[in-house]
């Protein structure tokens, strides 16, 4: 249920890491839309998972143009996904790179964010940790909150909080004093947050965050001063920025400020967006963009056969084995991973797919040795192939828009091949969709028999072409077309070739050797041939999105930023528990205790 | 539209109440009319104005009486209790806010030790509104808000033993507390053993709230559960290994195998645990928590394991197998989960345990002592 979950989404680069886990970029295939996805990892926390269901329940239960929006969450193995809204135009924290923002759009968006923080604050929730970071900008400048890692309900809208969380430069002092607080201190960091936009960066910036934990309560309240910013606008930050709770005015009040009340349309903001476009322009692309890739340890599950498994009666060790949960992700005793090892090492792949249309084996193909074997052998998270990154900067340099996803590597999109795996279940074996060169179909009646052999180079080579080109060739065309009668067909054919790399990765081998041949021998086909790549090869128009697709704009820009990694300022402070591992404490207690009872016992103390 | 709303604020809460009803009912036939629904929400935001209050506006004791009052006599607690996933998204938000504070309310001249006016009728008269409350975790709409609901109830024992206790099928009356028989097992049909199905079989957000309602149900009220789990020894931890330990779902499995530890080692639960780890059967399905590939669900494990090795009493059963893998065992331990260098407890504990199974005899020996079984009245069938 829950893979059927993941598969509805076509997973792309990473956008950035928040509070709880890394954030990816994705289409929902169902409907072609682009969404954010967290992925929370819940094996490497060990926080209560009640904790980041409180953050699931907060979320699902906000329904406002100014906060993201929340549309799913679902377990993926140890995963969690979250998905929510995509916007398309930043962080405020990104926006700032290029230089701080003027008056007039810092009053915008606080305008929005007091909506949204109104909104909130009328369901009893706080967000308690505001700050230009967790402010997100869509592509036409309508400005979210964002990331809900740290926000409480409250069950009684007028009761308050002790709990100690936030950022240090953003807190209010009565979150840092402990003395209970409550929606005020979300106005707090808005003031802080204005001023974090105004200046690009909190105050207290350059000290220690520890000491600033001193300072907020200690020292008055933050100030801006300076001639050239106006008084409405020094006013509204004064107003944030009052110590006390009682006296800072809420969300709604502030609404009615001046400097609030002139506040301009979102649509300014899109400068703020094109500037920072700009930006990464002038400083040209060059950082990685990471991509999704489910580790091997994911799907490595049950691989291990450890002789030293327990002996429990009679019945023999391995079969006593935990039944591994998902079929697909197990791996028979003795697989033959030295395929995995030879194919991961490799150092060019790209060499491989030559080598492959002119070096034409004449030799009868083999059958596949594990039919398993290659489904888990293609499903560990290859990293994007260098041939593919060669393109991508060609493409760069050229001027050209590159097409999007263009470097996914098949480690992105696991849950296709799940999607494809559980068809080729059902057909255990399959007529492949007429194509040119399919006589070599004849090579490929031999028995399938599973024998002991190695595959075969023409098996292996097979199945590369299909997971680093076909595979991924037939899920970007789809994840490119809308029209639902051509995704049909698309994804029949996908499943063809999926089913045919299950079944005789050597005869899909074959087929785009002598495609390959054929291609080059017609003059007007012959630069499809992959030994002479073509960046902006006509034969694949549409991989190449419009210039003015918003979608390619946005890809582009969120390629070179990503947020800072993620904060846990107060991780180190005194007196935080590990939350979730209290009961191991009284357990052992208990333990002790009752072993020496039971000791006293039997010596009949 | 302010004419609308200044004319609701002053309103008799008996009337909103009534409305309210009225176009309960006939949502409930007629599902998805958007003007009855729309009407609906507005009725219910006034309800939750009039029990909460805005941030500007405080409530009024009088008026969230009078509320409560007509609530109880139009029964509209029960409406809206097997309503919910009939609402729209912000009349569902309105109606767990409704329905916690109307749990809640107390009189100012109410002596603070009894259990709130409401929760005393619903046990006492109502007690269906309980058991619709947990049905909510049939829809994914209203699986949310009546978790939220809930466990505002089940701060009190007495709603507690409702839902332990009743059995009541779909349109039959439920259990009230004046008819509850604690030492009577149970048959496993009674609404709290569809947690483990809600907690198994629903998606993601259904399961992890259902288990959390599941969890709060049986770590709240101690004696209560303790006398529960007596009597229905088996069956409980029967569905509890299977299902939930056993779950597909790494949450499920993860947050059920702690919870297993925290039931275990609650000194309010000792003949409980004395039970559980006398099974060889259990001690089988802790020992292959501790092989699971997911280090956090061999982490939990552990906390389980050691109970069966510290146990001095240890059945021949459990005997049995601790010696037959005694080397394994030995081998496997302390090399089990060695990146948790900064986990001194967990160390000393995994030392503990070492020491245990090396001075372990070389055949079982049998020194149960029938007297603790017989008083704890509960699994003995591991003894062998």
């Amino acid at each position: 249920m829950a893979d059927d979950m993941a598969s509805r989404y076509q997973m792309m680069e990473e956008l950035g890491s928040g509070s709880f886990g890394v954030v990816y970029k994705a289409i929902d295939k169902a409907n072609g839309e682009i969404v954010a996805i967290k992925h929370i990892d819940l094996e490497s926390s060990e926080d209560d998972i009640a904790e980041i269901q409180q953050e699931i329940s907060v979320l699902a239960t906000c329904a406002s143009a100014f906060v993201t929006q929340y549309k799913a969450s679902f377990l993926k193995g140890h995963k969690l996904w979250i998905v929510m809204e995509y916007l398309g135009g930043g962080s405020c924290l990104d926006l700032l790179k290029p230089g701080v923002f003027n008056e007039a759009h810092v009053s915008i968006v606080c305008q929005q964010l007091l909506q949204g923080l109104d909104y909130l604050h009328t369901e009893g929730k706080i967000h308690r940790d505001v700050k230009a970071a967790n402010v997100l900008l869509s592509n036409t400048g309508k400005v979210k909150l964002a990331d809900f890692g740290v926000a409480a309900q409250l069950v009684n809208i007028k009761s308050q909080r002790n709990t100690f969380v936030g950022t240090p430069f953003w807190m209010a002092p009565e979150v840092i004093q402990q003395a209970g607080y409550d929606f005020k201190a979300d106005i707090w960091s808005l003031g802080i947050t204005a001023i974090e936009m105004i200046n690009g960066e909190p105050p207290h910036a350059s000290t220690h965050p520890m000491k600033v934990l001193f300072l907020i309560p200690k020292n008055p309240a933050p100030r801006l001063e300076g001639p050239e910013y106006s008084s409405t606008f020094k006013d509204f930050i004064a107003q944030c920025l009052t110590k006390d709770p009682e006296r800072r005015p809420s969300a709604k009040e502030l609404l009615k400020h001046k400097f609030i009340r002139n506040a301009g349309k979102t649509e300014a903001l899109q400068e703020l967006i094109q500037r920072k476009q700009e930006w990464d322009g002038g400083r040209g692309l060059t950082k990685d963009v990471k991509y999704y890739a489910e580790t091997l340890t994911t799907l490595n599950r049950g691989a291990i056969e450890d002789e030293d498994d327990w002996v429990f009666d009679t019945v023999k060790a391995p079969t006593m084995r935990t039944p591994s949960k998902n079929p697909s992700m197990w791996v028979p005793a003795g697989t033959d991973w030295t395929t995995l090892d030879e194919e991961e090492s490799d150092p060019d792949p790209a060499q491989l797919m030559e080598d492959m249309h002119i070096s034409p084996s004449p030799q009868p193909p083999q059958p596949p040795k594990h039919q398993a074997n290659s489904t888990v052998r293609r499903t560990p998270g290859y990293e994007r192939s260098p041939s593919i990154r060669r393109a991508n900067t060609k493409r760069r340099s050229s001027g050209v828009k590159q097409p999007l996803g263009l470097d996914l590597s098949f480690g992105n999109s696991p849950s296709t091949v799940r999607h494809f795996r559980r068809v080729s279940d059902r057909v255990s074996s399959t007529e492949v969709p007429p194509q040119k060169g399919s006589s070599v179909f004849d090579e490929n009646t031999s028995p399938k028999v599973v024998s002991g052999d190695s595959p075969s180079k023409e098996a292996q080579l097979g199945r590369r072409a299909y997971a680093k080109a076909i595979g991924h060739s037939c899920q970007e065309v789809l994840s490119t077309t809308g029209d639902g009668e051509k995704r049909d067909a698309i994804s029949r054919l996908a499943e063809a070739w999926s089913d045919l790399e299950m079944v005789d990765p050597e005869g899909l081998y074959h087929i785009v050797r002598i495609m390959n041949e054929k291609f080059s021998a017609d003059h007007r086909l012959s630069n499809l041939v992959p030994s002479s790549p073509q960046p902006d090869s006509p034969g694949r128009p549409r991989l190449v999105l419009a210039q003015n697709n918003p979608h390619l704009k946005s890809h582009r820009r969120r390629q070179s930023t990503t947020e800072p990694p993620p904060q846990s300022p107060l991780s180190n402070l005194p007196g935080q528990q590990v939350p979730g591992m209290e009961h191991t404490k009284q357990l052992s207690d208990v333990l002790y205790q009752r072993w020496a009872d039971g000791l006293r016992n039997r010596w009949g103390f | 539209m302010a004419f609308f709303f200044n004319r609701g604020r002053s309103r008799q809460p008996a009337e909103v109440v009534r409305s309210t009803k009225e176009l309960l009912l006939r949502v409930q036939e007629a599902p998805n009319t958007p003007k009855a629904d729309e009407e609906l929400a507005k009725q219910l935001g006034q309800m939750k104005v009039i029990v909460q209050g805005t941030q500007e506006i405080s409530t009024s004791p009088d008026q969230v009486h009078a509320l409560i009052q007509a609530t109880l006599q139009e029964d509209l607690l029960y409406d809206l209790s097997r309503s919910i996933h009939l609402l729209p998204f912000e009349a569902r938000k309105d109606t767990q806010t409704i329905f916690s504070h109307i749990l809640r309310f107390r009189p100012t001249s109410y002596a603070p030790d009894k259990d709130p006016p409401v929760i005393s009728y619903i046990v006492h008269h109502r007690p269906e509104i309980l058991i619709e409350l947990c049905r909510g975790y049939t829809h994914g709409q209203s699986a949310m808000p009546c978790g939220v609901i809930l466990r505002e109830a089940l701060k009190f024992d007495v709603v507690t033993a409702v839902v332990l206790y009743d059995q009541s099928q779909e349109g039959e009356a439920a259990v009230r507390l004046s008819e509850l028989k604690p030492n009577a097992p149970q048959n496993g049909d009674g609404v709290f053993w569809n947690f483990f199905e809600w907690i198994d079989k629903g998606n993601f957000e259904v399961s992890a709230d259902a288990f959390t309602t599941f969890r709060e149900i049986l770590t709240r009220h101690k004696s209560l559960v303790t006398a529960y789990l007596a009597s229905n020894f088996e069956l409980f931890f029967g569905r509890f290994n299977t299902v939930l330990v056993q779950s597909d779902s790494y949450v499920t499995k993860r947050q059920s195998i702690k919870l297993l530890g925290e039931i275990l080692l609650d000194r309010a639960n000792y003949n409980v645990m004395m039970a559980y780890v006398e099974s060889g059967e259990n001690l089988k399905l802790c020992m292959k928590l501790l092989r699971d590939d997911r280090k956090m669900v061999q982490y939990e494990g552990f906390h389980v394991f050691k109970v069966f090795v510290a146990n001095p009493n240890k059945s021949v059963a459990v005997q049995r197998i601790l010696i037959n893998n005694r080397d394994r065992l030995l081998r496997f331990l302390p090399k089990f989960l060695e990146d948790r260098t900064d986990d001194d407890q967990f160390t000393d504990e995994k030392s503990f345990l070492v020491r245990q199974i090396e001075v372990l005899p070389k055949e079982p020996v049998d020194r149960s002592r029938p007297s603790r079984e017989a008083q704890s009245g509960v699994n003995t069938a591991a003894v062998v």
